[in-house]
């Protein structure tokens, strides 16, 4: 068997030439919409890195890409795609928050561990239903997940405008606000950044752990590879995936919480907006391996914060870093699509110039 | 609730599900050429979206709708290409670029739409024309239901025969099912299925992009607001599975999602409209595991049968 490699430099090449790709074809677009730029990606990076505050919003913003990127993979290791996670995290979010609300009076020893436990209760058993009908009656998970996402953002509206409505009625569609003793430390003043991101890491660290260390994990590989093969050898494959999948769904509601305890100390909709679908995307580009995720989780934190900063002060609109990170993806993929075909062409005219020899010879 | 159920099951509910159902419609016609072809297409969404703005683009820039609906042709071709490229092409996973290509779409548009016409979209531009039949003003119920219609609510149903004539009765169509079923088979009957996964996402891309027409230019008079697409890509996707890539039957099956869509939109005076947004979209779920189910009950019976 061949021995693992540390650094990937054929995945670093070709990530590499996307990002400065995107970058370029970023550049046209945003040359064609009547923007300069050299002034937007220089706008772009102030965004990011200008004041401590701007850093601690792109750290924040890294933990949740990281913690819904590993939640993907998490699903597609064991060949199931989890692709609610919005919705997972924004029921995790308003049950964590209506709990807060309910014992607003109570220490944050009890009240931050019954908030964890009813965001992670509610993300997995959210999750349950598509991984549960997946395993058990094969309907595709994709379409199941993304029909969840609708209806949970709409019982969430519901919720937050009508049952579970703050009484001051400050804001149209949003909970009441946490008492203060329950939310989470800020790190630097000022930035969403708080102590949740500690929590994050352990998060991270341990699914790496288990994902790549562990006999667990080798045998989630071997269910998403060849689901037949690790069925014969006694891998209770059904099980593994409906687990797998509540994991993923827990991760996202404790998500949800982070969001909520740590930055909005209330739910309302800018607890995510779309967030997951981005941590989908950087489970993409990473080809679904952990370390690569987190170490990309940061770049695209830097780039959206960046195109944050950037709307506001060179006005141009952020949804620039959507369309970089998109054609990211495509690039990549054509790399590899190219890749292939010109191996299989020069494995062609090998084999025939094998068996030219043969008739030479 | 005696109220309710007349408002339910009235003329204006079968008007609004047949509003509803097109755009859905639009999409499963195309999706169901890709599911032929073997193409598992979850960038409907994303490709309906493009259709949207770019009509609405092009009504605004040129002041007519017929160039408007020319942009949404040349785009669905071009993104039905481009979709085409990655996957068969290049053999990229179908799932990633569907995905990223929804995203892209969703960046693409709010970026344009904001650069060109600020955050609060665009409206009021050139319209396509609406149908008035004076012949079905006689016909008491089924002319409030028929009449007055933008004109791709009844293009839909020529476009559902046209297609299904196209699959089931003509080379061509036996060819593309078999591009999906039997790619080998094909190769060695002399014609690429390759050649027949392009067309189909091509077709795919121009049908997507006319259920996008339909919405901004159609339904909402030539309006493009963020989002506008709502997911219907994905209903889209699921008809496609209930009807077996058949579009008449998927026909049938964005008529039953304009139907619950429709019953929402009546409900929203009596009960909350979040809650009754949830309705179709739970209604789709529920379907997929009932014909899921159906089907594998069908394939037992059969193995019952030669054993």
């Amino acid at each position: 068997m061949k021995k693992r490699k540390l650094i990937h430099w054929d995945y670093l090449l070709a990530l590499a030439i996307s990002v400065l790709l995107a970058f370029a074809i970023g550049a046209v677009i945003l040359a064609v919409s009547g923007h300069h730029p050299g002034t937007a990606y220089l706008a772009m990076f102030q965004g990011a890195f200008s004041n401590a505050r701007h850093f601690g919003d792109v750290l924040e913003y890294a933990m949740v890409l990281c913690l819904c990127g590993l939640a993907c993979v998490l699903g597609a290791r064991v060949g199931i795609f989890n692709v609610g996670g919005e919705g997972q995290l924004l029921l995790g979010a308003i049950a964590a928050a209506q709990v807060g609300v309910w014992l607003s009076g109570v220490t944050a020893w009890v009240t931050i561990p019954l908030a964890a436990l009813a965001a992670i209760a509610t993300g997995a058993l959210y999750a349950l239903i598509p991984g549960v009908l997946k395993v058990k009656v094969k309907v595709n998970e994709v379409i199941t997940t993304i029909m969840l996402n609708t209806i949970a953002a709409s019982l969430c509206q519901y919720l937050a405008k009508g049952p579970w409505n703050s009484a001051s009625k400050t804001i149209v569609a949003g909970t009441e606000q946490l008492s203060a003793q329950h939310w989470f430390g800020g790190l630097i003043p000022g930035s969403s950044l708080s102590t949740a991101i500690f929590a994050a890491a352990i998060m991270a660290f341990l699914i790496w752990y288990v994902m790549q260390k562990t006999s667990k994990g080798f045998e989630m590989k071997l269910t998403g590879q060849n689901p037949r093969f690790a069925r014969f050898s006694g891998i209770k494959t059904d099980r593994l995936v409906i687990t797998c999948m509540a994991i993923s769904g827990a991760i996202c509601g404790l998500v949800g919480m982070f969001r909520v305890y740590g930055a909005e100390h209330m739910y309302k909709s800018s607890v995510s907006n779309d967030y997951y679908f981005e941590g989908l995307m950087v489970a993409m580009i990473a080809q679904y391996q952990p370390v690569p995720v987190m170490l990309l989780s940061l770049f695209f934190a830097v780039l959206k914060i960046g195109a944050q900063g950037m709307e506001l002060s060179a006005g141009v609109p952020n949804q620039i870093y959507l369309i970089i990170q998109t054609i990211i993806i495509f690039c990549m993929a054509a790399q590899s699509g190219i890749s292939a075909s010109l191996r299989a062409k020069t494995g062609k005219r090998k084999a025939s110039a094998a068996e030219g020899g043969k008739d030479n010879g | 609730m005696g109220e309710i159920l007349k408002s339910i099951f009235s003329v204006g509910t079968l008007n609004q599900m047949l509003r509803s159902a097109t755009p859905v419609a639009l999409a499963a016609i195309g999706g169901s050429m890709t599911e032929h072809a073997g193409i598992m297409n979850i960038g409907m969404d994303g490709m309906i979206l493009m259709g949207a703005f770019f009509g609405a683009l092009g009504s605004y820039l040129f002041g007519s709708a017929a160039a408007g609906l020319a942009m949404v042709l040349l785009m669905g071709i071009l993104v039905g290409l481009f979709f085409a490229l990655f996957v068969v092409k290049l053999h990229s996973d179908e799932f990633i670029i569907g995905c990223a290509l929804n995203t892209f779409a969703l960046g693409l548009t709010t970026y344009l739409s904001r650069s060109i016409f600020g955050s609060a979209g665009t409206k009021g531009n050139p319209a396509l024309p609406k149908l008035h039949l004076p012949l079905l003003d006689k016909i008491p119920i089924v002319g409030e239901v028929l009449n007055n219609h933008s004109i791709f609510v009844y293009l839909t149903l020529i476009f559902v025969i046209i297609m299904w004539l196209y699959v089931y009765k003509t080379p061509q169509g036996f060819w593309l099912r078999a591009s999906g079923e039997k790619p080998e088979t094909l190769r060695t009957a002399g014609i690429s299925p390759e050649k027949m996964k392009w067309i189909a996402s091509i077709l795919c891309g121009i049908f997507c992009a006319l259920a996008g027409a339909h919405l901004s230019l159609g339904q909402l008079n030539g309006t493009f607001a963020e989002n506008m697409v709502n997911s219907r890509g994905y209903i889209a996707f699921a008809c496609v599975i209930f009807a077996a890539a058949n579009p008449a039957k998927a026909y049938l099956a964005a008529l039953m999602f304009g139907f619950f869509d429709a019953i929402g939109l009546r409900l929203q005076k009596h009960v909350s409209p979040e809650l009754t947004g949830m309705i179709p979209y739970i209604i789709t779920i529920v379907m997929m595991v009932y014909v899921v189910v159906r089907s594998q009950k069908k394939k037992r019976t059969k193995a019952q049968q030669k054993a």
